[in-house]
């Protein structure tokens, strides 16, 4: 599930030899005993065989296909049972191994509130020799496990919503200059990337739902995370503070983040790994509720646009929107020939006369006196015959020119204020055209 | 006879007469005089105000020369003018010609129709739109298509934001001038793209914007910089100004007065910094100005303005000032402190030039001033003396004797009597007198004045409630070329008074509020004989009746603003003013006991499209139809409640 390779360039020799000691200092107190490892064998072969049975049935009763609620019953029973007899079998398996300094797991073979040892722990110092999996099987076993802590933890679904305050700064570490091989690179499988964590593991980088898990997950590295202290805040751990320094490499083959690029920039943090990988090589899956175009892949980006969507009030004329006046100011100052949007509200059914609601007044009088007054226009030349015949041209002229003016500015908004028109029917509008159209006939 | 003599002025002379700037009587005349010059006088011109929209299409195609259109007179320009102006066919070409428009106070031009003015005139150079209340970003935005803008004002477009800032900014970014007084929407981040994107400033009005530092701090980009306008720019502070100082050396003009956070730190930077520093307007909240600032003049050997007003002024500032701004031609120390007879004898002794001074409310000066500053400065042109009562005869003798080019003279307040009036006649070139709340003057007084004072253009008489009938006849039969006279509350003028006044053809703005004496009679008589009459003051004229203005609204067509406050006129007369006095804008009508409300609403139907502000009283407003008050808001006429 979680590959982990040392550098092993040179330079990072005498991290590997500080590695190697702690290693020593890890295996030193527990004894290599083959004889514990052949009961655990056995008792692994039974629980495996426990297993088959319990599966036979279980395709037995899928074969006869009767859902009733007894079947129904029964068939939990046997979910239950399953789950219990894979956790002991995995919880032996670790103990196989002589990183697991307490085989205690495997001599007491029925541990109730379940520790849950991580398949992957034994990994966790990366001497060993790996196991030969492949990937898929990897996987499937990962996620059947992470099932089962959830299932046996109180499942509450609070997943999403918990990584909107994650740093967004995966693209931003450019400047560090690390020496290659003086740290040392993890890298995550996609799968582990995608999966919805917040917590991760700083030893090996597995990721888990909630602290809790991470917690339990935390003593299958040792005997000094089951302390309190540690159990709290496992990463305050001096022992397991390792000098090295871990930057992490995108699994996507070409990836500048990927540490087979040429120019390979690491990534810090296992957050900055999971956003840059959704950002970069991920569907954009989330569509904003508002405005229907802006998508992301990281849910958080999204939240974080959705406070600020349908407020872009500030508009330049090539169509690139700002939230904030002063960045508007700064992109105009910048671009030669770039120009302010004159920004259209929503009129809300403001007043008639100006007043200082300018923001919204502005527009909507905008709106009104520019109808008024193509009113006015049609009334002169119907009633001052004598101007030469321009009536025809003129009048869609001005028209053409408040529109063509708006099409330049707000090329999406255009259709918007079509409430606008709605807004000039009722009330006095009659009064004020013909009324106009009186007086200026006076005036001309 | 007449012909040859004609025949020997040839269009070359009589356009080199007109090159003498000659008033717009005089034109008149010129005009006048045969076809062959009226032909040259519209071949000559090159401004025009037009006063009615009907003239506008005439008047373009007379003067093929008009250059400069000037429409803030005129009472309504809507989009649909321009765009009849634009496709008449007797006047064509106009456009193409245009270089200046004044489109100030007009309120209904919108976007749409500057669009296509601007549009069609590809030369034009300055746009003035001040006061024009629903000029906003749209507006701006549609100015911004003139390239060729070089200068732009837009005083009190309270509209406009930024953003239209930001689009002149960008479209013209040849403006040298711009102008944006009053424009409270405008803020540091437009003043700074401004600077950005328009390097060849040189002219800029900020003043009573909310603008800070660091509008400064961008301003000082601007190399060209040369004069700078921030009156009342209360978040301005020296930091800001030091940046002025240090990076604007080409800095010729600044006003920084009433700017609360400048102190003299401040400005002793930017002294140090502006030697070209021509212009200095520093004033209010300078309560205690030091020594140090005026040890720093020094350096500004071109100074030739300097006002300072409200300040505490010590003496050496005139010791300064005397010895190192050789070059001051206009020296204001209103309302300072500390300015006394020494100090004035020291600062005119070296200045001879000085044209202009104003000392009003230095109230400690005495005879002694006047007669240092009629010896030294032989060409003062412009003198005010306002509260400074301690002045007798004496003064207004040497003025009268010394100063012969005397133009403008504030003696308000000031205890001036008939004998002070007969020495002051001397003065012959006087254009504007002053003399409000100088009780003592009788109508012999103003005699001397109408006898001699022939140039006299503006005379202020309000309170003088000596002066009766007789007074206004001297004036009358002498000062021809009156425009503006106050007589408020000077209660002894009778109808008798109105006659003689009924004789000044030139006036055009008359305040006489509260004389109780005038009647019908006197308004019908004024009326009809001051026919270029445009402002009218007759508040509190409780005996005219609706027969005086009846022939107001026959006579008096070139009114544009009208008070009738308390007056007795009734709903007929009302209506009858208001429907057919055409250039009617701004219209005070407050507590008119004789009118309706019914009333109110038809006078103000009969000219809702016209006015551009009304002054009602505040319990009407119920009572009118909301449509009329639609239809004046949607026309942008300002309606104020009392």
């Amino acid at each position: 599930m979680i590959r982990k390779k040392l550098e092993t360039i040179p330079p990072s020799l005498t991290q590997i030899k500080l590695i190697q000691e702690d290693i020593d200092t890890k295996i030193k107190p527990q004894l290599w005993d083959p004889k514990t490892m052949l009961t655990n064998l056995s008792i692994m072969e039974d629980k495996i065989h426990q297993l088959q049975e319990l599966v036979q049935l279980i395709v037995a009763k899928s074969s006869i296909n009767q859902p009733n609620e007894f079947l129904i019953q029964q068939q939990q029973l046997v979910t239950a049972d399953l789950t219990s007899i894979i956790i002991q079998l995995i919880s032996t398996a670790g103990s196989l191994l002589p990183a697991v300094k307490h085989p205690n797991f495997s001599s007491n073979p029925n541990p109730n509130p379940n520790p849950n040892p991580n398949p992957s722990a034994g990994n966790g110092v990366g001497s060993l020799p790996q196991h030969n999996n492949s990937d898929d099987n990897h996987d499937s076993d990962g996620n059947s496990h992470g099932n089962m802590v959830s299932k046996m933890e109180d499942q509450s679904h609070e997943t999403d919503h918990m990584d909107v305050h994650e740093e967004h700064d995966d693209d931003i570490d450019e400047g560090e200059n690390l020496p290659p091989g003086s740290y040392e690179i993890l890298q995550l499988e996609k799968e582990e990337i995608l999966a919805p964590h917040t917590h991760f593991c700083v030893i090996c980088g597995k990721g888990f739902k909630r602290d809790a898990n991470l917690r339990m997950h935390m003593r299958g590295h040792g005997d000094e995370y089951k302390t309190a202290a540690a159990l709290a805040k496992p990463h305050k751990d001096p022992v397991t503070e390792v000098k090295l320094i871990k930057r992490y490499s995108c699994p996507y083959v070409g990836c500048k983040r990927n540490k087979d690029h040429k120019k390979f920039q690491p990534l810090k943090t296992i957050l900055c790994v999971k956003n840059h990988y959704k950002r970069t090589h991920c569907d954009k899956s989330y569509t904003c509720s508002r405005c229907n175009t802006k998508k992301f892949s990281v849910i958080a980006d999204l939240k974080t646009h959705e406070k600020h969507c349908g407020r872009d009030r500030w508009i330049c004329s090539c169509g690139t929107t700002f939230s904030r006046k002063d960045k508007l100011f700064g992109h105009i100052a910048l671009f030669q020939g770039h120009t302010p949007a004159i920004p259209v509200e929503e009129p809300k059914g403001g007043e008639a006369v100006g007043g200082y609601n300018h923001d919204h007044g502005d527009n909507y009088n905008n709106n009104i006196e520019g109808s008024k007054e193509v009113g006015f226009f049609d009334f002169n030349f119907n009633s001052n015959g004598s101007a030469g015949d321009p009536s025809v041209c003129f009048s869609p002229m001005n028209m053409e020119s408040c529109n063509v003016n708006r099409f330049q500015d707000f090329p999406r908004t255009l259709f918007e204020d079509s409430d606008n028109f709605s807004l000039l029917l009722p009330g006095s509008c009659n009064y004020l055209w013909k009324n106009g159209g009186e007086s200026s006939s006076k005036d001309l | 006879m007449d012909s040859c003599l004609i025949s020997l002025l040839t269009d070359d002379l009589l356009a080199r007469v007109l090159d003498c700037h000659l008033d717009d009587s005089d034109r008149k005349s010129f005009r006048a005089t045969c076809k062959f010059f009226h032909s040259v006088e519209s071949g000559h011109r090159t401004r025009l105000k037009f006063l009615r929209p009907e003239f506008i299409p005439g008047l373009l195609r007379t003067y093929t020369r008009a250059d400069t259109l000037d429409f803030s007179v005129c009472p309504r320009i809507y989009d649909g003018t321009i765009s009849v102006l634009l496709n008449n066919v007797s006047c064509f070409g106009w456009a193409r010609r245009v270089r200046r428009v004044v489109l100030s106070r007009t309120t209904s031009l919108r976007f749409s129709g500057l669009e296509m003015l601007v549009g069609s005139c590809p030369r034009l150079q300055a746009v003035d739109v001040s006061h024009c209340s629903q000029f906003g970003d749209r507006e701006a935005a549609a100015l911004s298509c003139a390239a060729e803008l070089r200068e732009v004002k837009m005083d009190k477009c309270l509209r406009v934001t930024d953003v239209g800032l930001a689009k002149i900014a960008i479209g013209c970014e040849k403006l040298e001038k711009i102008s944006m007084k009053w424009c409270l929407e405008i803020t540091d981040l437009g003043i700074d793209l401004l600077s950005k994107k328009c390097p060849h400033l040189k002219h800029l009005s900020v003043s009573y914007l909310k603008i800070s530092n660091e509008s400064l701090i961008s301003l000082s980009r601007l190399k060209k910089l040369e004069a700078l306008l921030m009156v009342g720019c209360g978040l301005v502070a020296d930091e800001g100004l030091h940046f002025l100082g240090n990076n604007c050396p080409s800095l010729q003009v600044l006003d920084v007065s009433r700017c609360e956070q400048v102190t003299s730190d401040g400005l002793i930077s930017v002294i140090r910094g502006c030697k070209n520093l021509q212009k200095l307007n520093v004033g209010y909240y300078f309560l205690d100005l030091p020594t140090s600032v005026f040890h720093n003049l020094t350096d500004l050997k071109n100074l030739k303005t300097i006002r300072v007003h409200g300040a505490q002024v010590a003496d050496s500032f005139f010791d300064i000032i005397s010895t190192n701004c050789l070059f001051l031609v206009e020296v204001s120390l209103s309302k300072c402190e500390g300015v006394n007879d020494t100090g004035i004898i020291k600062l005119v002794s070296g200045h001879p030039n000085l044209k202009t001074l104003d000392l009003t409310c230095c109230d400690d000066i005495t005879d002694m001033a006047i007669s240092a500053i009629s010896q030294s400065c032989r060409k003062l042109v412009c003198l005010k003396l306002e509260s400074c009562s301690l002045l007798t005869e004496k003064s207004f003798n040497y003025l009268g004797s010394s100063c012969p080019l005397l133009e403008e003279l504030d003696l308000t307040e000031c205890s001036v009597n008939d004998k002070g009036l007969e020495y002051l006649s001397k003065c012959l070139e006087l254009r504007c007198l002053k003399l409000g709340i100088c009780t003592n003057i009788s109508d012999k007084g103003l005699s001397y004045i109408g006898s001699h004072c022939k140039n006299l253009l503006e005379l202020d008489l309000y309170r003088c409630v000596n002066v009766g009938d007789d007074g206004m006849g001297f004036i009358a039969s002498g000062c021809k070329k009156i425009r503006k006279l106050n007589i408020c509350y000077c209660s002894k003028i009778t109808d008798k008074g109105m006659a003689y006044l009924s004789q000044l053809e030139e006036l055009s703005d008359l305040e006489m509020r509260s004389l109780i004496e005038v009647t019908s009679k006197g308004l019908t008589a004024l009326a009809s004989g001051c026919r270029k009459l445009s402002e009218l003051d007759i508040k509190h004229c409780v005996n005219i009746t609706d027969a005086g203005f009846w022939s107001l609204a026959y006579y008096s067509w070139n009114l544009q603003q009208i008070n009738l406050c308390y007056c007795a006129v009734s709903d007929v007369g009302l209506c009858m003013m208001m429907g057919n006095l055409t250039r009617l804008q701004d219209a005070k009508l407050v507590n008119l006991a004789n009118v309706s409300a019914r009333g109110y609403e038809l006078a103000l139907r009969t000219c809702c499209a016209r006015l551009k502000k009304v002054k009602l009283i505040g319990s009407l407003r119920p009572l009118l139809s909301t449509e009329i008050l639609e239809t004046l808001a949607a026309s942008g006429c300002r309606i104020r409640w009392d």
